[in-house]
C-alpha cells in the first residue's frame, strides 16, 4: 500500500503555515501547545462562525491544497472526535438547561464527519468523503483508506487529513486519564520528564496524494498499524514491518518518533530504537506538535518535508545524530495511550 | 477475483435480541418503537417515542460476562452482536486473532452516551473517573478488539447516519486490497441523550411512531441497536452458510448543507448509481431498495425524487426504521442484516405506518410481508454532512 | 422596556448568539431581513433564534413554521416580544 504525497499544507502549534520556520520554537503554555491559527482570510465570517475549531484548522490548512479550483477524488479525514469543543458546549446544555430547548448549532457543528464534509461544501465537491475516528489510528487508518483508493484508481488525486483540537472537555478528561502531566513542564524539558503524561497538543495537516510519481515531494510506501500493550509484540511487529517493506540495500535514514515524555510510552519507543543500528539518526516531534491523537499526520508532514529537501531537521528535534548523510528513507513511529502504534514509511519519490 | 459474501450476522435492536428475533417481528409486522416504559433515562422518555432495547445495562453486562469498568452501554450493544455473528459464522479463537481478520464498526454516539458522568468529570469530580477512557468513538471497537485478541486492522468510522455502511464498504474494500482475507463489520449506537437533544433541537423528531414515505410524515424516531456481519472471500468459505454477497457500494457526498439533503439529492443519487456501478448492475436488476427512509420531511421527499431519476420506474421499496426507530451509527448495519434476510428468506418486510403518499411523488413503499423473488437489494444511507452511502447485497 | 431599546438588546443578542463576530449592532438595520439576502442566516440559526426568544424572553414558538412569520427582521421580533413576552 502506498501513495506519492504531491502537497503538504500543515497548521500546528510551530509556525508550519504559510511562512514556515521550524527552527525557532514555540513553546507550551500552560502545558499546552496550541496551534497558532491563520487569519483564514477566504472564509467570510458567515462561514468562519459555523465551524469547530478543527473544522477551521482542516478546511483552513485544506484550502491551499484546492486551490485553483483541484477538485479532488474524494477527501478522507482522521480525527478522534473532531469538534470536542463544541461537543462539550453541547453536552453542557444538556445537563444546565436539563434537556430543555437547546441550540442545535454546537450539536451539528461538533459531529466528527463536519471537516470533510465543510471542505467538500467549499469545494463543492461531491465525490469520496469519509471521516475515521479510531483515536491514535484515525490518521493511520485514513492514510490506509487512502492508499487503497490509490490502489484501486491509480491516476485519481486524493486529500488525506488529520486534525485535532485541544477543548477544556478532552483536557480535563485526557489528564484525568493520566494522558497529560500535573505538573508544570517546559517543552524543552518534555524528554527528561519521569512522570507519567505529555504535553497537550493539536493541528491540522493535509495532503494530496495520488499514484502519480512526477512532481511529487515524498512517497510514503508502506503503513501498518499494531494493536497491543505487550512491548515485545510492538517489537516484533515492527521488525518485521522494516524487513518487509525496506527494499534490500536500503537503510533506515532516520528515525522520527513519537516521544512525548511520558515514562509509560517511553518502553516502546526505546524497543523501536533498538531495532535500528546504533548509528541511525533520532529525531523526535512531540515537544513541537503536543500529544495529540492524530499527531503521526504532523510528524508525516516533516519527513514529506525532510526527503523533499524542502525543510531541513532543526537542531532541537534530534535526539541521536548518528551518521546522518542522506535523508531518503525516514521510519515514522507513533503510539498513542500505549495500546495503538503505527508505522509510516516514507522515502524520496 | 473472488466474491465477497456473508457468512454470518448477528443483530440487536428494539424488535429483538438476536437474528431470530428480528426476523419474527418483521415477519409479523410487529414495531419495537414505544413510549414510555423503557429504562433510558431523559426527560422525554414518556413524552417521545424512542426504539429501545428493552434491557438494562446492568443486565447487558451480566449477560455478556463483562466484569470490568468503564464498559459504556453502546460497546455492551456492539458486544452482543458481535458475539452473535461471529458464531453464525463459526469463527475460531485463532481466526478472530488471525492477522489477516480486520474489525471495522461504526457509532455516532460511542462514549458520548454517557452525558451525565462526562459532565460530573469536566465540572470537577475527580473521584469517579470509571468512563473517562471511553467518552470517545473508538473505546467501543478497542474493547471488542481486546476481548477477543483481534491483531489486524481495526477501524472506527462515523459519518453519521452513513458510518456503517461505509464500515461495511471499508471491510470489503479491506479484502480487495489484500489487507485481509475475513472482516467483521458493523455498527452500534445506544440511545443517548446527546443524539436524542441534539435531534430535538433540530426539531426532526416526531412525537409519534415515525410514518417513512408518508405525505403527513412528522419526523423521525431514534433507536438504539447494533448489528455486525461477517464477510470472506467466496474461495474461504466453502461448506458455509453464506447468507448473500456483498455485491456493489458507492459512497458521495452531497456538498450542500450541514443537516439537510439538497433538494434533488445529488448525493444519494451518486451513492446509488455508484453502488450499481461497482456492482455492474443496471437499474432494472435491482428487485427492491431498503430505503433510509426516517420519516423526516426532507430525507423521505429527497431520497424519493432522487430514487425517481436513477431508476424512473422504481423497483419495490420500504423503509425498516418504522420498526426499529433511527439507529442512526447501527441503522446500516441492521438494515444490511435486513436485506441479506430479504435475499435468504426470499421475502419482504413491510414499510410500517403508511397511509398516504406523498403529493406530486406519489411513490408507495411494501406494506406487507410477502414472499418474492429477490436477487439484488440495495440499501440506502444518507447522512448528516451530506454523507450518502449505498450498498448492494446479491443472491449468491 | 421601550421598543426602541428592545430593538437595541435584541441586535446585541443576535450577534452573540449566531457568533456573528464581524458584525456590530450597528450593522443591522431594523428592518434588514435575517434570512435571504439580508444577514444571510439559514434554517439552523432560525432554530437558534427560537432558543433565543425563549430564554431571554419567555416567548414559546413550538412550530418552526410559526418561527418563520416571527422571524422576518428585528421589527417583527421586538413586535413579537411585546405581544407574547413573560420576562
Amino acid at each position: 500500500m502506498m501513495f506519492y504525497i504531491h502537497k503538504a499544507a500543515c497548521i500546528s502549534p510551530q509556525q508550519t503555515f504559510g511562512d514556515i520556520d521550524i527552527e525557532q520554537l514555540h513553546v507550551a503554555v500552560d502545558n499546552k501547545l496550541y496551534a497558532i491559527e491563520p487569519k483564514y482570510p477566504h472564509f467570510n465570517g458567515n462561514a468562519l462562525r459555523r465551524m469547530s475549531k478543527s473544522t477551521r484548522m482542516g478546511a483552513g490548512a485544506a484550502l491551499p491544497l484546492l486551490a485553483d479550483n483541484d477538485k479532488p477524488n474524494g477527501i478522507i479525514i482522521g480525527t478522534q472526535v473532531s469538534g470536542m469543543e463544541e461537543n462539550g458546549k453541547f453536552l453542557n446544555q444538556i445537563i444546565e438547561y436539563n434537556e430543555d430547548m437547546l441550540t442545535p448549532g454546537s450539536f451539528v457543528q461538533g459531529t466528527p464527519n463536519t471537516i470533510s464534509s465543510q471542505i467538500a461544501l467549499i469545494n463543492n465537491n461531491k465525490n469520496y468523503n469519509l471521516t475515521h475516528v479510531h483515536r491514535g489510528l484515525a490518521f493511520e487508518n485514513a492514510a490506509l483508506d487512502a492508499a487503497m483508493l490509490v490502489n484501486e484508481n491509480p491516476a485519481h488525486t486524493y486529500l488525506l487529513g488529520g486534525v485535532d483540537e485541544i477543548s477544556a472537555n478532552n483536557y480535563t478528561l485526557d489528564t484525568l486519564g493520566g494522558w497529560f502531566k500535573k505538573e508544570p513542564c517546559p517543552s524543552d524539558g518534555l524528554y527528561n520528564s519521569t512522570t507519567a503524561g505529555s504535553l497537550s497538543g493539536e493541528g491540522a495537516t493535509m495532503f494530496t496524494v495520488s499514484g502519480n510519481q512526477a512532481g511529487a515531494i515524498a512517497k510514503l510506501s508502506a503503513i501498518t498499524t499494531i494493536h497491543s500493550s505487550d512491548v515485545a509484540v510492538v517489537k516484533e511487529r515492527i521488525k518485521n514491518f522494516i524487513s518487509k517493506e525496506l527494499p534490500d540495500g536500503k537503510k533506515i535514514d532516520l528515525l522520527l518518533t513519537g516521544e512525548n515524555g511520558d515514562a509509560r510510552v517511553f518502553p516502546f519507543y526505546q524497543a523501536c530504537e533498538e531495532i535500528l543500528d546504533d548509528q541511525t539518526a533520532i529525531a523526535r516531534f512531540k515537544h513541537m506538535s503536543g500529544e495529540y491523537p492524530t499527531a503521526s499526520s504532523f510528524a508525516l508532514w516533516l519527513a514529506c518535508n525532510f526527503v523533499g529537501g524542502i525543510l531541513n531537521i532543526p537542531r532541537h528535534m534530534i535526539k541521536r545524530h548518528g551518521d546522518l548523510k542522506s535523508l531518503k528513507n525516514i521510519l515514522v513511529y507513533n503510539t498513542h495511550k500505549v495500546g495503538q502504534h503505527g508505522c509510516m514509511l516514507v522515502n524520496v519519490a | 477475483m473472488d466474491r465477497i459474501v456473508v457468512t454470518g450476522i448477528g443483530v440487536i435492536s428494539a424488535i429483538g435480541h438476536s437474528v431470530n428475533e428480528n426476523h419474527a417481528a418483521l415477519v409479523m409486522g410487529k414495531t419495537g418503537i414505544i413510549k414510555g416504559g423503557g429504562n433510558f433515562p431523559s426527560r422525554y422518555s414518556g413524552l417521545l417515542p424512542f426504539g429501545e432495547v428493552l434491557v438494562s445495562t446492568d443486565e447487558l453486562k451480566t449477560k455478556l460476562n463483562v466484569t470490568q469498568p468503564g464498559v459504556t452501554r453502546t460497546t455492551l450493544l456492539a458486544l452482543h452482536a458481535f458475539k452473535e455473528a461471529i458464531a453464525d459464522a463459526g469463527l475460531s479463537p485463532d481466526e478472530l486473532s488471525a492477522h489477516d481478520t480486520a474489525l471495522v464498526g461504526a457509532t455516532t454516539v460511542g462514549g458520548m452516551c454517557l452525558t451525565d458522568e462526562l459532565y460530573a468529570n469536566t465540572h470537577g469530580d475527580t473521584e469517579n473517573v470509571e468512563y473517562v477512557r471511553s467518552f470517545d468513538y473508538a473505546s467501543v471497537n478497542l474493547f471488542i478488539q481486546n476481548r477477543y485478541n483481534i491483531t489486524g486492522v481495526v477501524n472506527t468510522m462515523n459519518t453519521a447516519c452513513s458510518s456503517s455502511a461505509n464500515a461495511i464498504m471499508y471491510g470489503c474494500r479491506l479484502i480487495k486490497n489484500g489487507l485481509a482475507s475475513r472482516v467483521i463489520v458493523g455498527g452500534a449506537d445506544s440511545l443517548a441523550k446527546f443524539t436524542v437533544n441534539g435531534f430535538n433541537a433540530l426539531r426532526i423528531l416526531s412525537d409519534e411512531a415515525c410514518t417513512p414515505f408518508d405525505q403527513n410524515r412528522k419526523g423521525l424516531n431514534l433507536g438504539e441497536g447494533a448489528a455486525f456481519l461477517v464477510l470472506e472471500k467466496e474461495s474461504d468459505a466453502t461448506g458455509k452458510k453464506n447468507y448473500a454477497c456483498v455485491s456493489g457500494y458507492g459512497n458521495a457526498n452531497d456538498a450542500y448543507h450541514p443537516s439537510s439533503l439538497s433538494p434533488e439529492g445529488d448525493g444519494p443519487y451518486l451513492a446509488m448509481k455508484s453502488a450499481l456501478e461497482s456492482a455492474g448492475l443496471n437499474p432494472a436488476d435491482i428487485d427492491f431498495i431498503n430505503a433510509h427512509g426516517t420519516g423526516t420531511e426532507n430525507n423521505d421527499e429527497v431520497e424519493s425524487r432522487a430514487m425517481l431519476n436513477l431508476f424512473g420506474t422504481l423497483p419495490n421499496f420500504a423503509s425498516t426504521k418504522g420498526f426499529t426507530g433511527h439507529t442512526l451509527g447501527a441503522a446500516s448495519a441492521i438494515e444490511a442484516v435486513y436485506s441479506v434476510l430479504n435475499i435468504d428468506r426470499q421475502e419482504l418486510y413491510p414499510n410500517l405506518n403508511f397511509s398516504e403518499p406523498i403529493a406530486d411523488i406519489r411513490l408507495q413503499p411494501v406494506m406487507d410481508h410477502r414472499s418474492a423473488a429477490i436477487t439484488h437489494v440495495m440499501s440506502n444511507s444518507f447522512g448528516f454532512g451530506g454523507n450518502c452511502t449505498s450498498l448492494v447485497f446479491s443472491k449468491p | 422596556m421601550e421598543i426602541a431599546e428592545l430593538k437595541e438588546k435584541l441586535k446585541v443578542q443576535i450577534i452573540q448568539f449566531l457568533n456573528l463576530t464581524d458584525l456590530t449592532p450597528a450593522d443591522i438595520k431594523d428592518d434588514e431581513p435575517l434570512f435571504g439576502d439580508g444577514l444571510g442566516l439559514d434554517s439552523i440559526d432560525s432554530l437558534e433564534l427560537i432558543v433565543l426568544l425563549k430564554r431571554e424572553y419567555g416567548v414559546n414558538i413550538q412550530d418552526p413554521k410559526e418561527g418563520r412569520k416571527v422571524l422576518v427582521d428585528v421589527n417583527t421580533m421586538a413586535a413579537y416580544i411585546k405581544e407574547h413576552g413573560q420576562k
